[in-house]
């Protein structure tokens, strides 16, 4: 009862220390800014921590966070193969694949124009499929390794990174283009200098949205069949047995690998596309 | 308003006789099907209601696991297997075996005989399809008995999650899968595979074999003496059910079937699996045996490097329930 209170004690008072940083005098610092959301961030986690065993929460049901960083790091051992084998093979190697088939079929759509208005309605049909229904079948033509996860990933990803790229490269005003033509430059001369890079702002945008769409459809391919290593077969059979500590490490490798994934490209766009205005501060 | 004052008194009275009855939410281990005909049939034979009970029958599933039901309290009783029950009640998760209505094991690995494996030994460099949620206790243990790793490479076998399906073999994508006597050994044979293509090993033969459905409550809920006496009638009542199944497999089947809400399952599957059902049952009366509990946890202990269970486990079974019940 004790931790109860102390928790809704700790909630109260934190809230008000983050709000004084995030509206008071201070608020312009860097340092304050950065320091916001990582003091909400661990007045969450403390907060779990003293309510999880001030309750007596069975831990099959919610693990403290003390148990989840123990299995984290216990575990390393693990979690690593299991991250390598779902991120580095899977959904690395269907985004690849998956982004980079879309490229070259919205550089052609672009160019035939009967194919945009054949393949972008398959591509929508493509894109509707449930992953839990896919995912069974794409197990059983690819079999049980990386390579039916990567394929789950390239279905999952083909649309939107489609739809973004082809977007892009119409994104070219008549003037641009008649400048183009001026200089007497030929349809892929004009491709490269001035449609693509001004198709990199939604191009990157596909690039994002596939990111999470990856590592979603990897981790849940491998419900549906697959070695005794990855991501989502560790969660599988780690609810099975009850481990509910093991779930939730593997739940913050997903979530850190996620968020560095985006990360990166994000770092990539702003480094490619400074000159858009989404890019200015 | 004279009607709507009399019309919810007559309900009321009405429906006094069902608000006597105790309630009982059974979680099954797996999906509405012959596996769990006891608790249909007694359901609808009667016999629950004549125990006084209003007994609410969940059906299980992929990524349901029924401990996890029983320690939210979403059900009061649960069927699980020995080994997982006795790795839960390590993990943490106090539940206590209350019954044991199947007396022997239908777990089997079943293999291509064309892979040329004729023993346990060959299965090195072999894959083979092995489903978790629990039922991978049993194989671990075996593997581990055997000497064989499970992590892949020519020396050990290398394990697939399998589905609850018997694909993998029939693609070939493995050599053996698990298989039940009562469900998927007749899946791989209705796909059209002569049993003379097949080499089957069934875990009671190897000696291997571990207890499999059994009724599990939690231990804080079993000092309830209300509580233990619902038990007490629905054990009763439970096993009235299965010896009725084994004497009229085809009624009970179809009973299952009546059951049935995702009418996923047909007659003629489920009135195999009942009839292979029937002989897992047959020489139990509910009452656990403590020779067969023994030896489950022998072979689980000689798990040498990995063993399913690290110690000798203490109080997860009692007669108190099966006595009361049976006598």
């Amino acid at each position: 009862m004790i931790l109860v209170v102390a928790a809704v004690a700790v909630w109260i008072g934190a809230w008000a220390f983050n709000g004084w940083l995030a509206n008071g005098r201070l608020s312009g610092l860097a340092s304050v800014r950065l320091a916001v959301p990582l003091i909400f961030g661990a007045t969450v986690i403390v907060v779990w921590e003293l309510i999880v065993r001030g309750l007596q929460v069975p831990p099959v049901i919610l693990p403290p966070p003390s148990t989840i960083v123990g299995a984290f790091f216990g575990n390393f051992g693990i979690l690593w193969p299991d991250f390598v084998q779902t991120f580095a093979k899977g959904a690395l190697g269907g985004y690849v694949i998956g982004c980079g088939s879309a490229l070259l079929t919205a550089i052609l759509v672009d160019r035939y124009d009967f194919l945009r208005r054949g393949l972008l309605p398959v591509g929508n049909f493509m894109a509707a499929l449930p992953i839990v229904g896919t995912a069974p079948i794409l197990v059983m033509w690819f079999g049980f390794d990386w390579q039916s996860k990567a394929a789950v990933v390239v279905v999952m990803v083909f649309f939107p990174m489609l739809v973004n790229t082809v977007a892009g490269l119409r994104d070219t005003s008549a003037m641009q283009r008649d400048l183009m033509r001026t200089y007497g430059a030929s349809y892929w001369q004009t491709l490269f200098k001035l449609r693509f890079p001004a198709a990199l702002p939604f191009i990157f945008n596909g690039l994002k949205i596939a990111t999470t769409l990856a590592l979603i459809g990897a981790i849940v391919a491998e419900f549906f069949g697959s070695p005794t290593r990855g991501l989502g077969f560790r969660i599988s059979t780690s609810v099975g047995t009850l481990a509910l500590d093991m779930v939730w490490a593997v739940i913050v490798v997903a979530a850190l690998t996620g968020t560095a994934f985006y990360g990166a490209v994000a770092w990539l766009e702003r480094r490619m596309t400074f000159w858009h205005p989404s890019q200015r501060k | 308003m004279k009607k709507l004052v009399s019309t919810a008194a007559l309900a009321a009275v009405l429906g006094a006789p069902a608000w006597a009855a105790d309630d009982v939410t059974l979680q099954l281990k797996w999906v509405t099907q012959a596996q769990f005909a006891g608790y249909y049939v007694a359901l609808d034979q009667g016999f629950y209601e004549e125990e006084d009970l209003n007994v609410k029958i969940l059906a299980g599933g992929p990524d349901i696991a029924p401990g996890q039901v029983l320690a939210g309290g979403g059900a009061d009783v649960m069927i699980d297997w020995l080994p997982s029950a006795l790795a839960a009640r390590e993990k943490g998760l106090p539940i206590v075996n209350i019954a044991q209505p199947f007396k022997t094991s239908g777990l089997m690995l079943t293999c291509w005989k064309d892979t040329g494996i004729t023993g346990p030994q060959d299965f090195r460099g072999k894959t083979i399809g092995v489903w978790f949620f629990g039922n991978e206790y049993p194989f671990l243990s075996w593997m581990s008995q055997e000497g064989i790793p499970t992590d892949g490479g020519e020396n050990g076998v290398t394990v697939l999650k399998q589905g609850f399906n018997v694909d993998p073999l029939l693609q070939r994508q493995a050599d053996c899968i698990s298989t039940m006597t009562y469900n998927e050994f007749g899946q791989v044979l209705d796909a059209g595979v002569s049993t003379d293509e097949l080499v089957t090993f069934k875990y009671e033969d190897v000696g291997v074999a571990t207890l499999e459905d059994g009724l599990y409550v939690l231990e804080s809920n079993l000092a309830d003496a209300d509580f233990a006496d619902r038990m007490v009638r629905f054990v009763r009542a439970s096993m009235k059910g299965w010896k009725w199944a084994e004497e009229h497999p085809e009624d009970a089947a179809m009973i299952v079937l009546d059951n049935d809400d995702t009418g996923a399952q047909t007659e003629a599957h489920q009135v195999r699996m009942m009839g292979e059902i029937a002989k897992l049952t047959a020489g139990s009366n509910g009452a656990l045996d403590e020779a067969d509990y023994n030896r489950t946890v022998q072979t689980l202990l000689a798990g040498g490097s990995d063993p399913v269970i690290t110690a000798e486990p203490v109080g997860a079974w009692t007669h108190a329930i099966t006595d009361a019940a049976l006598n």
